[in-house]
């Protein structure tokens, strides 16, 4: 088999896992917090796929492809609710949405 | 040519298709009614639907001797699943009840009515799930349910805010989970619960231990155990009462449920790392929950942190990991279920009543101006102390015996004092209950009309946080057997 071996995938799979993490953790606006969800979950999609090649098993194919329905719904959601906000003029920043903090 | 058709379990079935035709017939009549008729069929659909899903799950209960497969073996049909779903979709058929007068969803009530049955078909899937695909999907499933309801009153802000923050940290969990499960899944090369355990840690345990982690992480998340609760209180307070009452009741119970099922099968040989993982969260919990209530004045942040600390007791009989310790897991499901739905049931006809959100100053007076009312939010604070006359009362003590086989003194004495904790922060709403009123408290425009709806609401949910009590060896009997099939490995 030629190619990058899975240990190499899965090192790329971390990075893009922390990389997504970060961007929730950190980022303030809720577009790029799904942006970086969205990364998260793709993450593990691609460790998902690269183990059903090492362990030659189409299960994590599967996976993987019931996880992108999945994600796309969660954005779609999340959009929603970001239009929904801006209609009513609420600031579009996570760390401004503090009308419940008490 | 002939394709072989496959052997489908209709009657295993029957439940989700319960659930599946009410969503779709809550959808078609909100699309072709309009006004009040609307509102009617949309809770008429969705209490024909849950009645249905809950004989079924009834019936199931009663014929599943042992356990089988269904759908290729990726669902489990056994009396755990069966007991599950009959606790959520109770849950499901209390909200809806509370659903019937809520007063800022207005037109959109018969959206509502599907999305609450597709929380409830999305929970019931999740706890019958048998491999890592279906776990991912039902939680998925009702988690994304559940933020699209929070904001079902998009005219308050609080409401979409409250989703937009459900949705960012429940997705957080939800990418954990599903990069834990991929890890699982790479260091087994397996995705079903037993044959994950059958399989073993393979040539490399820290893959299996780390998807472990990160798995229970996700899991905690939903749970909302400390550390990993920081979203509970904001939704709660957030969300419309209604769904926090189904959120808080049958998100738990589900959650729990699967961790217990997926942790024995899948992970019997790291069974002394996951008990002492779910043994600490559980002290967070319980810590930060009971200190975090004390003190709140608003009633449903003060419920949010005392669901927090009631995940922690919960945690408790699942990280003993033995039998016991399973059986009293479900038998504390069933009236904590109960408490949660009745506790927010109250708070939401008091909030219309005032038509502002509830502060323990606005109990005041409470159990003078309706008897039945404060009544019953009395026994539900003393049974969430863990009093009698609820079941609570032995649910907890079932717990801590658990705790006692598998020799965990010193978490049984954590869990007593924060019990103790607890008292102050519960009596304190008994005491605003039954405190003479300094002012009348109505709102301008007087009262709301009578709501039989949540009357029923409250009175069921008393009903069986208090008949637990009382009936307490059958229902023994049935959750002993619903966890007879799994192997528990303390």
């Amino acid at each position: 088999m030629l190619g990058p071996t899975v240990a190499a995938y899965l090192v790329l799979s971390a990075i893009l896992f922390a990389t997504g993490a970060a961007g929730v953790l950190i980022r303030r606006s809720p577009l790029i917090v799904l942006l970086a969800l969205e990364l998260m979950l793709n993450a593990g999609n691609l460790a998902l796929i690269a183990f059903a090649r090492q362990h030659a098993d189409s299960g994590g194919q599967v996976f993987a492809l019931a996880v992108m329905v999945v994600a796309a719904t969660e954005v779609v959601v999340g959009l929603g609710l970001i239009v929904a906000m801006s209609r009513k003029k609420v600031e579009l920043d996570v760390d401004a949405l503090t009308e419940l903090e008490g | 040519m002939s394709i072989d058709t496959p052997a489908i379990d209709w009657a295993g079935l029957s439940p989700y298709f319960a659930l599946l035709g009410g969503i779709v017939a809550a959808l078609l009549s909100s699309v072709f009614l309009r006004g009040p008729a609307r509102n009617a069929a949309g809770f008429a659909i969705a209490a024909l639907a849950l009645l249905g899903a809950l004989a079924a799950a009834i019936a199931l209960a009663v014929v599943d001797e042992t356990g089988s497969g269904m759908i290729a073996d990726s669902l489990r049909r056994d009396r755990l699943a069966d007991v599950a779903q009959i606790v959520v979709v109770c849950a499901g058929l209390l909200a809806a009840l509370l659903f019937v007068r809520e007063p800022d969803a207005g037109e959109r009530r018969g959206d509502a009515y599907a999305l609450l049955l597709s929380a409830v078909a999305g929970m019931a899937l999740f706890v019958a799930a048998n491999d890592l695909i279906v776990l991912f999907l039902g939680l998925e499933w009702f988690s994304i349910s559940l933020y699209i309801l929070c904001a079902v009153t998009p005219e308050r802000t609080r409401s979409l805010e409250a989703s937009l923050k459900y949705l960012i940290v429940g997705g957080f969990g939800s990418a954990v989970l599903l990069f834990g499960a991929a890890l699982v899944y790479g260091a087994s090369g397996k995705l079903r619960f037993a044959e994950i355990g059958l399989a073993g840690p393979g040539s490399d345990r820290l893959l299996l231990v780390t998807g472990l982690a990160m798995l229970l992480v996700g899991l905690a998340f939903k749970v909302s155990a400390a550390p990993f609760h920081m979203w509970t209180p904001d939704v709660y307070q957030g969300a419309p009462t209604p769904v926090t009452g189904f959120m808080a009741a049958a998100t738990k119970a589900a959650a729990l449920v699967v961790a217990l099922r997926f942790l024995t099968e899948a992970f019997p040989g790291e069974a002394a790392l996951w008990t002492i993982t779910l043994a600490v969260l559980a002290v967070a919990s319980l810590a930060v929950g009971n200190l975090g209530a004390l003190v709140q004045r608003d009633l449903k942040r003060l419920l949010a942190y005392s669901s927090v600390s009631h995940a922690g007791f919960l945690l408790m009989p699942v990280a003993a990991g033995n039998a016991l310790g399973g059986r009293a897991l479900l038998y504390y499901l069933i009236p904590y279920a109960a408490l949660s739905v009745g506790s927010f049931a109250v708070v939401a006809a008091r909030e219309r009543e005032l038509g502002r959100a509830v502060t323990i100053d606005g109990m005041t007076g409470l159990g003078w101006e309706r008897p039945v009312h404060g009544a019953a939010m009395t026994t539900f604070m003393l049974g969430f102390i863990g009093l009698p006359p609820t079941g609570l009362f032995l649910g907890k003590f079932y717990a801590f015996s658990a705790l006692y086989e598998r020799g965990w003194t010193w978490l049984m004495i954590i869990g007593a004092v924060f019990t103790a904790v607890s008292v102050a922060y519960y009596l304190g709403v008994v005491r605003a209950i039954y405190a003479r009123p300094v002012l009348a408290a109505a709102p301008a425009g007087g009262s709301p009309p009578r709501d039989t709806a949540i009357d029923v609401a409250i009175v069921a949910s008393l009903v069986i946080a208090v008949g637990t009590f009382f009936g307490v060896d059958p229902l023994i009997d049935v959750v002993t057997r619903a966890v007879a099939d799994l192997t528990f490995p303390f």
